[in-house]
């Protein structure tokens, strides 16, 4: 699963998610890409759920590139703790996904297996999602 | 040379974040058009209309014959603004130029030969580096496309710029270095995770023969390679020690709490 590997603080605000994403809203790398629709929080854990869905579904063909990365640490209580005495522990990493974010990335495959790989890997995410294309020509036999 | 669209625009009388929203409402896209040593003009164009060539491809590196208020003029699109979120123009610049003009102008890249390439025939991946090249060119000689042919690549093999043939006129405007466009990568290995208890399993059955060689053996190296495994083993057995213990530890603080209560 993806974590930072080092942080300058433990835990971090809640915060909130306004707006729609003004970066990494083009696709960059691949022809066909998975795009947010609506604000949400992307854990660590439905990442690579979504990552393994897609990359089993183009059937270890093409390539995949991760665009998000969950940076952001989220802490619970205990069960049966009483409030107060503190911020819980940290529990696991989140990033924050404003809408038109491009989430996934894939080439060297069909816009059909593009397709269905995106619909199995949204299907590991908790927002509405989208499937895009590159506009242009690509590559032709 | 790439073909040239037609879009019919209307002139825009006021500019500014509220105007361009009004002309947004009326199902128009604002944009301005600038250059050849005349003030901006800012227009309107259809929705639809931009859309469509837009998402035909290529648009960045076509002319477009545009007549405003009946003045017929070549432009070339610069820059198309999306919404994130839909996905629709929401603004477009072009620059007016003369047939003569020399532009910096991107020019997509296709790839021809996929089944000639070894590479991608042994399960190798068409990784594009530069999905467009940027060229200097005449404004009446942009190509429609730059064509790069993966026949003959293997896994591990690029595509350079040297390879590509630029048309008459044509120069990147990278120079000095003969850059990568694509590459023949190998294919992403899917690691399948075998579960732990698997593992243990595996782990043991491993463990048993290399005993057995050491035994017939009789050697010291393999009765320490033989070793290696059972030390392996052992903190999975530690591990699960404390699994067990897990349940009357957490009953503990319950009870202390009832207690302070």
């Amino acid at each position: 699963m993806l974590s930072p590997k080092f942080t300058k603080y433990r835990k971090a605000f809640k915060g909130r998610v306004h707006g729609k994403a003004t970066s990494g809203n083009a696709l960059t790398f691949g022809s066909y890409g998975l795009k947010a629709l609506e604000p949400g929080r992307i854990n660590a854990r439905q990442i690579e759920a979504a990552r393994r869905a897609i990359t089993r579904a183009m059937k270890r063909t093409g390539r995949v590139w991760i665009r998000i990365f969950p940076d952001v640490p989220v802490s619970k209580k205990p069960t049966e703790v009483r409030m107060g005495k503190g911020k819980g522990a940290p529990e696991f990493w989140m990033c924050r996904i404003k809408p038109g974010r491009i989430m996934f990335e894939v080439d060297g495959v069909t816009r059909e297996t593009a397709d269905e790989a995106f619909a199995l890997g949204a299907a590991k995410l908790a927002i509405r999602t989208k499937v895009v294309a590159r506009i242009g020509l690509g590559v032709q036999p | 040379m790439s073909k040239q669209t037609a879009l019919v625009v209307e002139p825009r009388e006021r500019a500014g974040r509220g105007a361009a929203r009004a002309v947004r409402r009326q199902g128009k896209v604002p944009g301005v058009i600038y250059g050849g040593k005349e003030p901006p003009t800012n227009i309107a164009l259809d929705i639809r209309e931009l859309a469509g060539a837009y998402e035909r491809g290529g648009f960045m590196s076509r002319l477009v014959e545009i007549s405003v208020a009946g003045k017929a003029q070549k432009v070339l699109p610069r820059d198309v603004q999306l919404d994130p979120v839909s996905d629709r123009p929401i603004h477009v610049d072009f620059l007016r130029v003369s047939p003569d003009t020399r532009i910096q102008v991107a020019v997509p890249m296709q790839f021809t030969g996929q089944e000639l390439s070894p590479g991608i025939k042994r399960g190798g991946v068409l990784n594009v580096v530069r999905h467009e090249v940027e060229v200097y060119c005449r404004a009446d000689s942009i190509p429609e496309r730059l064509t790069a042919t993966l026949e003959n690549l293997d896994i591990g093999h690029s595509v350079h710029i040297s390879n590509v043939t630029l048309p008459e006129g044509v120069r990147p405007t990278i120079t000095g270095r003969d850059f990568t466009i694509a590459t023949i990568a190998p294919p992403t290995v899917y690691v399948e995770e075998v579960p732990v208890a698997a593992a243990a399993a595996t782990a043991e059955g491993e463990a048993a023969p290399a005993e057995g060689d050491a035994a017939a053996e009789g050697g010291a190296a393999p009765a320490e390679g033989a070793a290696a495994p059972a030390a392996g083993k052992e903190p999975a057995a530690k591990g699960a020690a404390p699994k067990a213990d897990a349940a009357p530890a957490k009953v503990a603080p319950a009870k202390g709490g009832g207690g302070k209560k």
